[in-house]
């Protein structure tokens, strides 16, 4: 019998054993390979997902316990083609880098944007403790999600 | 997915059904509660169990009661739950920090207190010796009943707890003490901490150290108390430069586990730095 799952709103099925990092049947089975395996231990980000809307990462969640809940990924943010006001802010401000991390990162900025409207530059640096950057550009990251707060 | 075909995980409805779990399950079955150790078995070139029992829809476990004379933590509340419910007990900082410092956000939202005391191998756990200076004891059920113990004991015997037993909750007693957390990870934040020394004391009428309790993390491979300098500190006013220089004479008692990160000799040296930074927070 299937896991059932709920992700970006769609109803899949996935047929992997339960203990299963979630990241590696999103990407494997699913397609959706914006969330990277990248360090596996929770440290890096780089597969961070939403799970009713909590930033996550996929890495340690086994599939079987994420029956029932709401995920989404990167994929899933951009609602009908369009970029979110973190996803704009961070186009806006050239903050786009090589992909390995960035993904985890708007995952991370986007909760932070809806959780935290007050949010100061001290409060961002603290939402991306757990997403490292190898490009090591976070001085833009952290502009682009000060501008997505400041015209929120 | 480089994962046998043979693994079940059962989320257990109940405190009780994940009791039958366990006991039925023997030692291939295990609780799963946060899963931030569990699922990075396969990076430590770990065998993962064939069957993982899941408490994190059990209520109980999740539960925080404050009494007027303990607090009591259930073993699936997590750190991010936990540092919130405390804020406003200012005899719980080292806690507070202890939870509300470790690892990063994410994790935080998910890591839990039982399972940061029951995972034998991980040395660099917070709230373990932030436990430990509070006095804390542990409740851990079967389906015979229960069994309480102290923090200390439940650490020596962790290891070799009989399958089909479960920690349940975290006692911690209410003393209204000062306590203090100072920990020194490798980076700013978001890294484990080479070392970590939690503060507990209470004050007589003129300012000198009644009672006291220390304990030191992540330097060897289970935290523990530092009992020769809680006895040098007591009678003695709070003076950050006069623990620190104690605690330099007193730090040969400590062997330094190696890791990859910092070699053991590392982790003894910074502990007077420590000892200094947490009597400082605490006012001397």
């Amino acid at each position: 019998m299937g896991l059932s799952l709920t992700v970006n709103g769609d109803h899949l099925t996935s047929t992997a054993d339960p203990i299963t990092p979630l990241v590696d049947v999103l990407r494997e089975e699913f397609y959706l390979t914006g969330a990277k395996p990248v360090c596996r231990e929770g440290f890096c980000g780089a597969c961070m997902v939403l799970v009713n809307g909590n930033p996550t990462p996929s890495c340690l969640v086994p599939v079987a316990l994420a029956q029932g809940h709401d995920i989404c990924t990167v994929e899933g943010l951009a609602a009908n083609g369009g970029l979110n006001p973190m996803q704009a802010a961070l186009e806006a401000c050239d903050a786009v880098q090589c992909g390995m991390c960035f993904p985890g990162m708007v995952v991370s900025l986007t909760h932070l944007l809806a959780t935290r409207p007050e949010a100061t530059r001290d409060d961002i640096r603290a939402a991306l403790t757990g997403n490292i950057c190898r490009c090591t550009g976070y001085e833009r990251i952290i502009e682009a999600a000060l501008l997505a707060l400041a015209t929120k | 997915m480089d994962t046998p075909a043979s693994r079940s995980v059962y989320v257990a409805p109940s405190l009780m059904a994940a009791l039958d779990a366990l006991d039925e399950g023997g030692a291939e079955t295990a609780p799963f509660a946060g899963g931030t150790w569990i699922m990075r078995a396969p990076i430590r070139h770990e065998p993962l169990k064939s069957r993982y029992v899941a408490i994190g829809k059990i209520p109980e476990l999740h539960a925080i009661k404050v009494e007027a004379d303990v607090v009591e933590v259930g073993a699936a509340v997590t750190h991010a739950a936990l540092a919130v419910a405390l804020t406003e007990l200012p005899e719980f900082d080292v806690l507070t920090a202890a939870a509300s410092r470790s690892a990063n956000p994410a994790i935080r939202g998910m890591a839990t207190i039982g399972g940061n005391l029951a995972t034998t191998a991980f040395a660099a756990a917070d709230c373990v010796p932030a436990l430990l200076c509070l006095d804390a004891e542990v409740e851990i059920a079967s389906r015979n009943g229960r069994e309480r113990t102290g923090l200390e004991q439940f650490l020596t015997m962790r290891s070799t707890l009989a399958p089909g037993r479960l920690l349940q909750r975290i006692i911690v007693p209410r003393r209204g003490r000062k306590t203090v957390h100072a920990r020194l990870p490798l980076r700013q934040a978001g890294d484990y901490p080479t070392a970590i020394v939690c503060l507990a004391v209470s004050l007589d009428d003129v300012g000198d150290v009644q009672t006291a309790r220390v304990a030191v993390g992540s330097v060897e491979p289970v935290a523990r108390r530092w009992e020769r300098l809680e006895a040098t500190l007591v009678g003695h006013p709070l003076n950050a430069a006069w623990a620190a220089e104690a605690a330099a004479g007193l730090a040969d008692e400590f062997t330094g586990r190696d890791s990859v990160e910092v070699p053991g000799w590392y982790r003894v040296r910074v502990l007077p730095g420590l000892v200094r930074r947490a009597i400082a927070a605490l006012g001397s």
